[in-house]
């Protein structure tokens, strides 16, 4: 038997490393931890029949996934300071204190990627934290390909009464360029021929993937795709109350007055080709997208087509008026998923995981006051947490 | 638990308009409408009544709300309750500064007055309960009064106005609900499709009506204002990627164009690579000047705006745009071209 051994020059290593280590920490339920410089948040996913549990192709959706549950990987990077052509925002969970209120991941065992930039430059040490992350989600789901699970769901569309109304979610999507992509099966938002109609249990299953790091509070992690309370709140009531009619995804940052109008008429195409009575039209980031959102609200309720708008305020601490960013008259009925100004009391973190200073240069453990914006998904416009503002 | 009430001369029964010159005074126990109140209180017992002319009030204000600060001071009721002062505007105005400043001295606080009361605006962190506009609402108002008192006395803070039954403070708070936004989304979309449409936020904003037209651009003065986050090389005046708190103005010096050598972008809510590659993209100077030389405008202001529009509130923007437009008024300024990127 002949054996063959191919030695190559070390030059080949010579690539410069986008990512030069990363520290692995366990923080178990209950520990007084703060972490900063959050990118993402991943629920371990793991596919029985191989495939991969955050395709590039398609085919979420179908077969079995497994989910270990309780579980939460964190990707952590503070971002080489030059070179940014967008900038990131702080991005915290608290794991104590009157902020784990507002990240929902105390009750988890967090394990936490802090990722350590190496050359290469900011997208480059990005796109392989992101895909670490996606792919330690995956190893870490492993285990539970030879274990029984707990609880299996199906999620299918089955016959309903006629007589119910059709309901479809338009999921917005944001795509403003590196470092504030959404991902839809891989590719960033802005290339994935959007708006279109997916299968709502394909944005349960890994379909769709983060890469945004604009404001926290606004952001749409990983985890608010797989865990979806829209898509999971339609198919409870598919049958019940309504009828689920299907996700349209669109995209949020068209960049012209042109560009949103017509994505806007597209958005009502997709959501008439699925038959809709009423749509929920969710919002992904601030500002320019909550133009989007209202555009896309005006263009459904003059095709006859009913709304509720999903969004958060943003205009300082105590929420005065005027409230929103952007309104139109046809946006009669909104679900406020809270203020990101107001401050969130002070605490102090026995431990600091992901970087010890903030952006701002502050010590993360004695930060002080911090607005609802720095909290990581806090203010997340798909409905995915409980917070919302009302009048005082 | 203790209460303080507020009336004026005519409630407190020391007279009608020949006494609405009495100074503050203090009365043991409830009088007046506070007999009513006290007996819808419960366990919240009115110790005193403070009393002042309405005229007194109004001409003295300083000097009343001296005396009647020091009154409470000494009483630290767990409340202030005034009023019904219903529709009527000086009784309405002691109420609300009364509580207003009472509140600020961290005593919890309520007026009781008609929604149009000049009072109500007067009454700032404290509570209004609404009323009808004339004493007829009396009986209607009291229990109202009372409840939002006795609440206020034993917890301090309220709840959503909606819920507590006062007026909304022209401000917003956060709270956890009991059902996730999505599903809040779900019940309000399905509310409105059976016909009854609900909000958990109103709209409206202050829509900006396009000017008329500038008759003759080539005889006004036209400026360049920009939110584009455009400065100087190495941005000398330090203006924020972000949440910029202000506004900055520089000469133009008779340049015919922003160079690259010379200007650049530190917005952080766009890819600036392009924008900097020449600035012109972000302020058109050298389109500007080529109308200027055309004379299809008037003349150039030498000074630019800039501030940088990104994250920015729009109480905070709309103040930016304010104190530039005084600003562009005061030179003459009559026609702006303002780019947004």
């Amino acid at each position: 038997m002949a054996w063959e051994l191919a030695t190559f020059s070390p030059d080949l290593f010579r690539e410069p490393a986008p990512i030069e280590g990363v520290d692995i920490t366990v923080v178990r339920p209950g520990e007084p931890v703060r972490i900063t410089h959050v990118l993402d948040a991943v629920e371990p996913r793991i596919r029985p029949d191989g495939r991969p549990a955050f395709p590039t192709e398609g085919g979420a959706g179908e077969g079995r996934t497994n989910r270990l549950d309780g579980v939460v990987v964190l990707s952590c990077l503070d971002f080489a300071a030059e070179e940014r052509p967008l900038h990131e925002q702080e991005s915290i969970v608290d794991l104590g204190g009157p902020g784990a209120a507002y990240t929902p991941f105390a009750r988890e065992t967090c394990i936490v990627l802090t990722f350590r930039p190496g050359e290469g430059g900011n997208e480059a040490a990005e796109a392989t934290a992101r895909r670490t992350s996606l792919r330690v989600a995956e190893e870490l789901a492993r285990p539970t390909l030879d274990a029984e699970p707990a609880q299996v769901e199906t999620f299918e569309l089955g016959a309903a009464d006629e007589n119910l109304p059709r309901v479809a979610a338009l999921i917005q999507l944001s795509d403003l360029g590196p470092l504030y992509h959404l991902y839809v099966y891989g590719t960033p938002a802005g290339q994935a021929g959007l708006p279109r109609i997916v299968d709502p249990a394909e944005l349960l299953d890994g379909a769709v993937t983060s890469g945004e790091y604009h404001w926290a509070a606004m952001r749409n992690p990983t985890i608010c795709f797989q865990r979806n309370a829209l898509v999971r709140s339609l198919y409870a009531d598919h049958g019940k109350r309504l009828r689920f009619a299907g996700v349209v995804l669109m995209r949020g940052y068209e960049q012209s007055a042109e560009d949103k109008q017509r994505v806007a008429k597209a958005a009502v195409a997709r959501a008439q080709e699925l038959g809709a009575d009423g749509v929920i039209i969710t919002t992904d980031a601030g500002g320019n997208s909550h133009t989007d959102v209202m555009l896309t609200c005006r263009a459904c309720e003059r095709a006859g087509i009913r709304t509720t708008v999903v969004l958060a305020e943003e205009t300082d601490p105590e929420s005065t008026r005027p409230i929103l960013t952007d309104w139109v008259p046809e946006a009669d009925s909104i679900v406020s998923t809270g203020n990101l100004e107001e401050l969130v009391p002070e605490w102090r973190p026995e431990r600091v995981l992901g970087g010890d200073k903030l952006l701002d240069g502050t010590a993360a453990a004695e930060a002080g006051l911090i607005p609802v914006r720095n909290y990581l998904g806090a203010a997340n416009q798909m409905g995915q947490l409980t917070l919302g503002a009302r009048s005082a | 638990v203790k209460a303080v009430h507020y009336l004026n001369q005519f409630f407190a029964g020391m007279g009608g308009e020949d006494k609405a010159e009495t100074p503050p005074t203090r009365i043991e126990g409830p009088v007046g409408p506070g007999r009513g109140l006290a007996a819808e209180l419960g366990a919240v017992e009115i110790v005193a009544t403070l009393a002042c002319g309405d005229d007194y009030f109004a001409e003295q204000e300083e000097e009343a709300l001296r005396t009647l600060l020091a009154y409470l001071e000494e009483d630290r009721p767990d409340v202030l309750i005034a009023g019904p002062a219903f529709g009527s505007g000086r009784y309405g105005y002691a109420c609300g500064t009364l509580t207003a400043a009472a509140a600020e001295r961290g005593i919890s606080a309520v007026a009781a007055l008609h929604p149009e009361n000049p009072g109500v605006d007067a009454a700032g962190k404290a509570y209004v309960v609404p009323t009808a506009v004339n004493v007829a609402g009396m009986r209607d108002a009291l229990p109202r009064l009372a409840k939002v008192a006795a609440a206020l006395a034993e917890r301090g803070e309220l709840g959503p106005a909606e819920e507590e039954g006062y007026l909304p403070r022209g401000f917003r708070r956060n709270y956890f609900a009991e059902k996730t936004g999505a599903e809040r989304a779900v019940d309000l979309l399905l509310a409105k499709l059976a016909g009854e449409t609900k909000t958990e936020v109103g709209g409206g904003l202050d829509r900006v009506e396009p000017p008329a037209r500038v008759p003759d651009l080539s005889a006004v003065l036209v400026a360049l204002v920009t939110e584009a986050g455009c400065v100087p090389q190495g941005n000398p005046d330090r203006l924020p990627s972000v949440r910029a708190q202000g506004w900055l103005r520089y000469d133009l010096d008779g340049e015919e164009t922003l160079s690259s050598a010379r200007y650049e972008s530190v917005h952080g809510g766009f890819d600036v690579t392009l924008a900097n590659e020449d600035p012109n993209r972000l302020v058109p100077l050298d389109a500007a000047r080529q109308l200027e030389r055309e004379g299809r405008i008037g003349r150039l202001h030498e000074t630019f705006y800039t501030t940088t529009g990104n994250g920015t509130p729009v109480v905070m923007a709309t103040r930016f745009g304010r104190e530039i437009a005084a600003e562009l008024e005061r030179a003459g300024v009559g026609a702006v071209l303002l780019s947004g990127t």
